[in-house]
Order: structure tokens, then sequence, then C-alpha cells
């Protein structure tokens, strides 16, 4: 793996939490302009990398490193990640009563030529704009905690995005919204839609396939990648034979690794 | 029961509706450093978008320009209790009585008490609101003011008091006696911001009555925790939909006891009061109360929620809300809550790029203002200021 190409790179990282062991000796390149599917059964590992990599207490990194843009970032905080241009749009995030989605864009958006105008504008595009003051994430469905999340990866403009399922959960028309959304934030200028920023994307039903082009698929098991390979393969197997068949593929070519 | 009435005064009833003029800038004795400190609870001297302005400086009214209406007035208390026999017959120490305690018997037992007299004569709208500050500028001193405010039938005033020590004042005293009598659908805004050394006691005695249909909001930020802040104050809705309303926050730091309680007397039909309190707590002990007290159909709620940040388990914060019911139709509740900073909204906040200060302040703001609204640019920022001070863990 040549780090000066990938912007994201996991090396042989391990991490615990409640003395259980999450992610098992992972390995992960991501080149710069590429979107990774991380897919999965439940519990296989997917959300606790993302959580890791953003840097989220609670997961502990007991060997290996991560680097982005070539540099060592495993022993930074979050605000320091999300500085450097990672962010994440969680599955389930957090409700925080009395402040308002309007306060967290206002902070996102601060050093923005026109702060105001921005805020309006992209509340718009997410169709977010009568839930800009209510509590974040509160009392909202699910379709629309994802608007929201989207909503603020939109106004800090990441160099790396990270989104835990944004297509479970959601109806037909929903999902067209949030599938717009996604590509707006990894391909910001629509005339050049080769140059993209890079992200990793969990989809569990693979729904978003259809709305935005992924360059690899990574299928995680008992913490550890076992898999990778062109999405629309991966996706089109699973499909038709189940995460079953992944796992005794994995299984059986990690028995061959050891004999 | 309590059913404290003020007499009808013998005053010229004025039927001119006006409201206040703009001020001149005022010409104030003060030094910037004074000057700065008493913006800094929201008195400006040199705003002309006020209808008023008094400073009382240690015991001595140093600055006050009042604008040309007939139908409002403003006046250092001593005078006007000179000059008006019917104050000191029909109002003075009536809402706060003279013996109600050790603080309002001090106050009392002043010959030329500083503080101010407000009136507002029947009909008019003062649109601009008025605004007093209470500075202490020596150290080791007692202050103790009376502040009398009448509102004839109809009237409206908004009132903005201010009360802060000088730098370098170490210990002192803040007494005072505050009373505020509200006639028929006559509306009081009334907001009190505090700012005090660490060694200060803080004792404000309050009452307040209201008549049919008039109205009482209270807003009190304390921006700094004193030595001790005990506010106690009594709320008398004795008019047919007579209606309160206040708003408590106050910062908690350690060392300090911050102890804000207060009654309020449902006595009419139709009367209601909402109390709410808000406390984050550093550190010290934090006292929050408030008790109801329906004695006639009236729906009232009271609200105390108190953040503790103190890592150390020294301090604490008791929340105590009462309800007491002397008619089956009053109909009252009260919560009560203590929280403390959930880590991963701290995180999720973090993950936006904020720092942990950044994060915990905007947090503690939220929580500061949750389910309250319309408070107003300035209002809004002085809550953001305690969400800053109590977030960066400074006293």
């Amino acid at each position: 793996m040549a780090t000066q190409s990938n912007i994201l790179e996991i090396q042989n990282l391990s991490v615990r939490a409640g003395g259980k062991l999450l992610l098992d000796s992972v390995d992960l390149a991501i080149p710069y302009g590429e979107v990774h599917a991380l897919l999965g059964q439940n519990g296989s590992g997917k959300t606790s990398l993302m959580m890791t990599i953003m840097g989220f207490s609670g997961y502990e990194v007991t060997q290996g490193r991560i680097l982005f843009m070539g540099r060592d970032i495993t022993a930074l905080d979050v605000c320091e990640r999300a500085r450097l241009g990672i962010a994440i749009a969680q599955q389930r995030p957090p409700t925080i009563d009395g402040v308002k989605l309007r306060s967290v864009l206002q902070y996102t958006l601060r050093n923005s030529p026109d702060p105001d105008e921005a805020l309006i504008r992209l509340a718009k595009e997410a169709q977010m704009e009568r839930f800009l003051d209510r509590s974040i994430n509160g009392g909202l469905s699910g379709g629309e905690i994802k608007r929201a999340e989207l909503l603020q990866l939109l106004s800090l403009s990441p160099a790396f995005s990270m989104m835990d399922e944004p297509d479970s959960g959601v109806d037909i028309e929903a999902l067209s919204l949030v599938g717009k959304l996604i590509n707006k934030l990894f391909v910001p200028d629509e005339t050049h839609p080769v140059r993209r920023s890079a992200g990793l994307i969990i989809t569990h039903s693979g729904n978003i396939l259809k709305y935005l082009h992924l360059d690899k698929a990574h299928v995680m098991h008992n913490g550890r990648i076992g898999c990778s390979g062109n999405p629309a393969l991966i996706m089109e197997t699973i499909g038709k034979y189940g995460y079953n068949e992944c796992v005794r593929c994995i299984d059986q070519k990690e028995k061959l690794c050891r004999s | 029961m309590p059913f404290i009435k003020a007499l009808e005064p013998n005053i010229e009833n004025n039927e001119t509706q006006s409201a206040a003029s703009p001020l001149p800038p005022a010409s104030v004795p003060l030094q910037k450093q004074d000057a700065d400190a008493i913006a800094g609870v929201g008195v400006r001297p040199d705003d002309p978008a006020r209808s008023a302005t008094m400073i009382v400086r240690d015991r001595e009214p140093v600055c006050l320009a009042v604008g040309t209406s007939p139908d409002f007035e403003m006046l250092p208390v001593s005078l006007a209790l000179k000059r008006y026999g019917w104050l000191r017959e029909h109002y003075c120490f009536k809402a706060v009585p003279a013996d109600f305690d050790a603080v309002s018997a001090e106050c009392a037992a002043q010959e030329n008490p500083p503080g101010y007299f407000i009136h507002v004569k029947k009909g008019a709208d003062v649109t601009l609101p008025c605004q007093a500050a209470m500075y202490l500028a020596s150290d080791h001193l007692t202050q103790a003011v009376h502040n009398i405010v009448i509102l004839e039938e109809g009237a409206k005033l908004q009132l903005i008091t201010g009360c802060t020590s000088k730098h370098g004042v170490q210990k002192g005293r803040h007494l005072s006696v505050e009373e505020y009598y509200i006639g028929r659908n006559a509306r009081l805004v009334s907001t009190m911001v505090h700012a005090w050394s660490a060694d200060v006691l803080v004792e404000p005695r309050s009452g307040v009555i209201v008549e049919e249909g008039g109205r009482y909001e209270s807003n009190y930020i304390a921006l700094r925790a004193a030595r001790r802040i005990n506010s106690d104050p009594q709320i008398y809705l004795n008019g047919k939909g007579a209606s309160a309303k206040s708003l408590t926050v106050v910062l908690g730091t350690p060392g300090s006891v911050v102890d804000t309680a207060g009654n309020v007397f449902l006595n009419a039909e139709d009367t209601g009061a909402e109390l709410l309190h808000r406390g984050v707590c550093t550190g010290g002990v934090m006292h929050q109360g408030g008790l109801l007290i329906g004695n006639a159909p009236c729906r009232a709620h009271v609200d105390c929620a108190g953040m503790l940040l103190d890592q150390t388990g020294e301090g604490f914060i008791e929340s105590v809300p009462g309800l007491r019911s002397h008619h089956p139709d009053a109909r009252m509740s009260h919560e009560a809550s203590i929280g403390k900073l959930a880590p991963e909204q701290v995180e999720y906040l973090m993950s936006r790029g904020m720092d942990e200060q950044e994060a915990i302040s905007m947090l503690i703001r939220g929580f500061l203002l949750a389910d309250i609204e319309g408070l107003g640019p300035e209002l809004d920022a002085q809550i953001a200021e305690i969400a800053a001070i109590a977030g960066h863990g400074e006293e």
C-alpha cells in the first residue's frame, strides 16, 4: 500500500471495548477519491470500525494504527480528527435537548463567506428547514435523522465522510433524497464527477448502490475484513446466497491460511 | 393565607397614553472600568433606547436620567418617600413587610435608603425599557436597597436591573427589598442580571402584588456565583386572571451557596403561574425550590432542572418544588430533574469540529434554554455567557 495515494490506511488494527475484542487485526486502505462500502452481519464490527476511525471513546486500540493523509491519528481526539477532515453520519445519533440543529450549523458554517445564506440553502436542499430550530434529532423520524446528519456533513465539506447505514429504515422517496445528498457530498462539482472526495459507507441492504458509485466493498466477519472486491459482484452474491455464504467462504479461506 | 393588598392611592388619574421619549446620552460620572462592569450586567447609560436610567454606586444615586413623559416617573426612593405621603402610607413595606425577616428589617431601618421608585400612570405604555444598576464599588460595604415599582391600571413597563461589584471588591453585602404593585391589566417584565464577586452575600426580598388581569414576568440571571445568593420572592396573584411567569438561571461554583425559592399565592379565579428554575453547579451548594399555593381555581406549574458538573463530589443540587392546594379546582403540577453532561453528546459535538470546552458550553446553553422561548438576544447572550463560564470551569 503506497501511503501517498491513500487518504485512509488502517494497519493491523485491533480494538477492545468492555473486555470484548471488537476488531481483530484489521487492514484497510482507501485511496483518495474513492468511496468504499462496508458490509457484514450485525455484530461483525462495521460500526465499531467507523467509531474507532472517528476517535469516539469506549473503543480502545490495543494494536495497530490509523493513518489519515499519511499522518498517524491513532492518538488524536475526536475534535482533532474532525478538524483534519473526517466526519461521520451515525445511524443512531444522540438526541440533544436544547441544542438546535441551527446552532450546530452556525458553528460548522462560521467560516463561510455568507454563513446565513449557506445555512438556508443547505437546509432547503436537505428539506430540513422546518427542523432547524428543533433540538438535534429530537422527535425526528428515521429518514429525518439521516437527512439531519447529512446536512451537517454537507456543511462541513469533509475530506473523508463515513456513513453508517444511510439506507436503512428509509422509504423509496426518502432514499432518493438521501442518495442525492450523498452524491452532493462526494461529488461537490457535478461537472467533474470523477473528482470525488473519499468515504466509507456501511450498508446492509445495498440499496444505496442504486444512487452512488462505489469503488470497492469489504465484507466484515468477527471483527475482521474477510473479503474485498467489486461492490456489485459482492452484493449480487450476498443477494443470491445470503451472508451465511460469505461467512462460510471467509472461514474456509482463513482455515486455509492457517494450515 | 397571606393576601396582601395595597390600597388605592390618592393619585390623580391621567388618561393619556403615551410612550416615553428616548433619552439623550446620560452624563455619568463613572470611570471606564465601572461603566464596563455595569454594561456587563445589561445597563448601558449611553444607550438612547431607554426611557430612564438610574445608577446607584454603593449607597448614592450617581446617575439619574429620565425622559420627558408625564406618565412615567423614576426617582430615588428616598426622595419619593419624602415627596409622596401616599407612597409611605399605602405602599412602603406592604408587599414585603418590614418585619418579614432580618434583611427587610435592616433595609427598613435606614432613614434614606438607596434604590428607585418607578411609577407608571394609568394606560401608559412605556415602550422603551427602563434600566437601573446597583453597583458595589467599595470593599466590605453593605448596600441595602429599597425599590418600589407601581404600575397603574393598563400600564406597561420593561425594567432592566443589573447588579454587580467592582473588580477588586472582595467582600460585601447586597440586601434589597423590592416591591412591585401591578394594577388591573398592567404588565411588568423585569429582567435582573447579577454578577458579584466571590465573597459577596446577596439577599433579595421581593414582594409582587398583581391585580385583575395583570401580568408579572421576571427573568433572573446570575452570571457569577457569589458567596451566597438567597432569593425568596413572594408573588400574590390577587385579581381574577392575574398571572406570573418567573425564570431563574443561576451558576453555582465551588464555595458558593445558591438558594432560589419563592412562593406564589394564586388567590383568585383563573390565575396562572409558571416558575422555571435552571441551575448549573460546578461546585458549591444549590437549592432550587418554589411553592405554589392554590387558593382558588387556577393553573400553575413549577419546573426545576439542574446540571451537576462537580467532579469532586463536594457540591450538590437539591431540587424541591412544592404544591399546596386549598381549592379542588387548583390545577398545579411540578417537575424536577438533575442530570449531568452525557459524554456521547459531548463527543457528538466534537465530531463536528468543536473542542471539548466549546461542546460543553453548547450543551450547557442548550440545557439552560431548553423549553424556554422568546427571551430576546440580550438574555440569550447572557445565558450563553453562563454556559461558556461553566464550560470552561471558571468562576
